[in-house]
């Protein structure tokens, strides 16, 4: 019996490693993801002025602050009582679903395509970007585009491409003049087509991927997201919606306050990340998934012609019913992003877009607040409970990772038992387990509020959990 | 035309360095260059280096000794992923291949060690003038 140690775990957001436990046979018994950082923002946050809270834990993150800062300043606009004129809306709106298909982008062309152009089996030293730079280098410009176009819209939107501070309660700091918004929209058909090409080339791949569609995380598990109205994708506002693996709805019409209903958050003694669960299922049976798969099998349509188009296609992937392959990640985020410019298109051809954007008000009306949102990586909930004066009296932040925590576990469980032999461990079983890690596309910054360091390995252990080799990863 | 990307965290105390030396030289009329102010190097900056003929970097390096010196830190990138951060090196790689664009460089490193506040501000002051005069003087 022995244990496998991945650590640094590569290509993801975060300091995390991976134990893999090989039993008396030789077999794989278990395997984990441990996430090893912690920072504690929930805890410093109390005692500081609500208004600071969009900064504050924008600060949880250089990937995704974007999305910090959104349901930090819904749920403040609870706190005043306010509602944002339209324009507010729409603006938020576009500067979440730029940070989402900026960080979409950093997941599919920095650290995943090497995979899919390399294979898994390549060596390290040929799959990598550096060397899809040389092989494929307009790919290479095409994320480089893509990722510029999405910073472009935030940091001229929102003030600043990491960080930005126009986003605030009761609207965005600044109204969007014409010619602004003439020059992004300038930019939309060059951004459309290179979507286009990259959900292309992913469809194109997929056959020579087969063996690990059919083992990269695929078990039933219930899925989670907000849905508009419509059931239709939404990733700023809306309501809460559960469904199982057959696409039966458990929950629909949820309001995010009454998220402690329904979900709970179980702590395990080896990770700093919390590990929720669907609360009427119990721990760990109630695993659920969130992020691009998830919303993307919980939504009827997405609201856009082309994006609804290869909807189409993606759900014919399981005959309708949710498609349970983690692998299939990567194809939910490629059609997120095609959405998520034509979504920017309309809100940005929207003449409500162009009003005044802000409604100003101090007044503390409500003490306790939550705002949700579709985060990147799945559904971001901020609780804030504040005193008379707005001062926080207690936070609780539930991350996207963090939803995916027990799924992303049973994930590296089954792509360790099928890849790695615990006599001949080679490089492209160590890449397969990480790389399931990476369809989650984790930001470990973010689910344990901890530093970012991009970095893990991997421990073989044995039986008594004795590390028997660790394996490095950079 | 000259490109310089100050880069780090002003939060950071000492870190803030290459931003603090962006702003002093914001406040003179450098002719035929270009000042950028970020918190990280990331690939995309690159979409506004390629007209750059010669490129400056100035940051704050992390060092156990010698603090508030000027060096050159030539950072290697130890890892093939690209994430939060990456060097100047794997800019100008990108710069090369992709673009076949090939500024000369100079890169300015303030050593320290002190990222939560400014511990020493004299001296903090004393590199940054030394770096902004460099600047503003030898190549403008």
């Amino acid at each position: 019996m022995k244990k496998i140690i991945i650590d640094p775990v590569t290509r993801i957001e975060g300091h995390a490693k991976i134990t893999i436990d090989i039993d008396a046979d030789n077999r794989v018994s278990d395997a984990k993801i441990h996430v090893t950082q912690f920072r504690g923002f929930e805890k410093f946050c109390e005692g500081q002025i609500y208004s600071q809270m969009p900064a504050l834990t924008a600060r949880t993150c250089g990937i995704c602050p974007v999305s910090h800062a959104i349901s930090s300043i819904k749920a403040c606009d609870t706190l005043l009582g306010v509602t944002p004129p339209q324009a507010g809306i729409n603006l938020r709106k576009i500067i979440n679903l730029a940070q989402i298909l900026q960080s979409h982008t950093l997941s599919f062309y920095h650290l995943s395509s090497p995979d899919f152009i390399y294979g898994f089996d390549a060596k390290k030293e040929e799959r990598n970007i550096f060397k899809m730079m040389q092989t494929h280098p307009q790919m290479a410009k095409d994320g480089i585009m893509l990722r510029a176009f999405g910073q472009k819209i935030i940091q001229t939107l929102a003030g600043k491409r990491i960080h930005p501070d126009g986003l605030v309660p009761g609207g965005v700091e600044k109204n969007l003049d014409e010619a602004t918004r003439d020059t992004l929209l300038a930019e939309i058909p060059n951004a459309i087509r290179i979507s286009q090409e990259s959900l292309a080339f992913f469809k194109t791949n997929l056959t020579k991927f087969q063996k690990e569609i059919d083992s990269f995380g695929v078990f039933p598990s219930l899925f989670m997201a907000l849905v508009d109205e419509h059931d239709n994708l939404e990733h700023y506002d809306g309501k809460l919606k559960i469904i199982d693996s057959e696409g039966n709805v458990l929950q629909e019409h949820i309001s995010p306050e009454e998220y402690k209903e329904f979900i709970g958050e179980a702590v395990e003694e080896e990770s700093y990340l919390k590990s929720p669960y669907y609360k009427p299922m119990g721990y760990p049976q109630g695993m659920y998934r969130v992020g691009p798969l998830a919303r993307l099998n919980v939504a009827k349509a997405c609201g856009t012609a082309r994006a609804d188009n290869e909807l189409l296609a993606f759900k014919a992937l399981n005959a309708g019913k949710p498609v349970l392959n983690s692998f299939y990640y990567h194809y939910a985020r490629l059609i997120e992003m095609l959405y998520a410019i034509e979504k920017i298109e309309a809100l940005l051809k929207d003449e409500a877009t162009l009003g005044e954007a802000l409604h100003r008000t101090s007044k503390i009306l409500k003490t306790r607040a939550v705002g949700c949102s579709e985060a990147p990586r799945g559904t971001l909930f901020h609780d804030y409970e504040v005193d008379k004066n707005g001062i926080i009296q207690k936070v609780n932040l539930i991350i996207a990772t963090g939803n995916n925590n027990l799924a992303m576990n049973a994930g590296v469980k089954q792509v360790a038992q099928t890849f790695v032999n615990a006599e001949d461990v080679t490089e492209g079983a160590l890449n397969r387990v990480e790389a399931l890690i990476r369809c989650f596309d984790p930001c470990l910054s973010c689910s344990t509020h901890a530093l970012g360091i991009v970095s893990s390995n991997i421990e073989l252990r044995d039986h008594n959990k004795n590390i028997i080799q660790i394996f490095k990863r950079n | 035309m000259r490109v310089i990307i100050g880069y780090g965290n002003k939060l950071r105390g000492e870190d803030g360095f290459g931003i603090d030396v962006i702003e002093a030289l914001q406040k003179q009329e450098l002719p035929n260059t270009k000042l950028l102010s970020t918190m990280q190097l990331t690939p995309e900056i690159v979409l506004e280096l390629l007209e750059a003929t010669h490129i400056v970097f100035v940051d704050a390096a992390f060092s156990q000794t010698d603090h508030y010196a000027l060096a050159c830190s030539r950072e290697i990138q130890k890892d093939a992923t690209l994430s939060h951060h990456i060097a100047p090196q794997t800019i100008l790689m990108f710069l090369s291949t992709l673009y076949e664009k090939e500024p000369t460089y100079e890169i300015f490193s303030m050593l320290s060690a002190n990222f939560d506040t400014i511990e020493d501000k004299r001296s903090y002051q004393r590199s940054l003038n030394a770096v902004v005069a460099y600047l503003s003087i030898l190549k403008s």
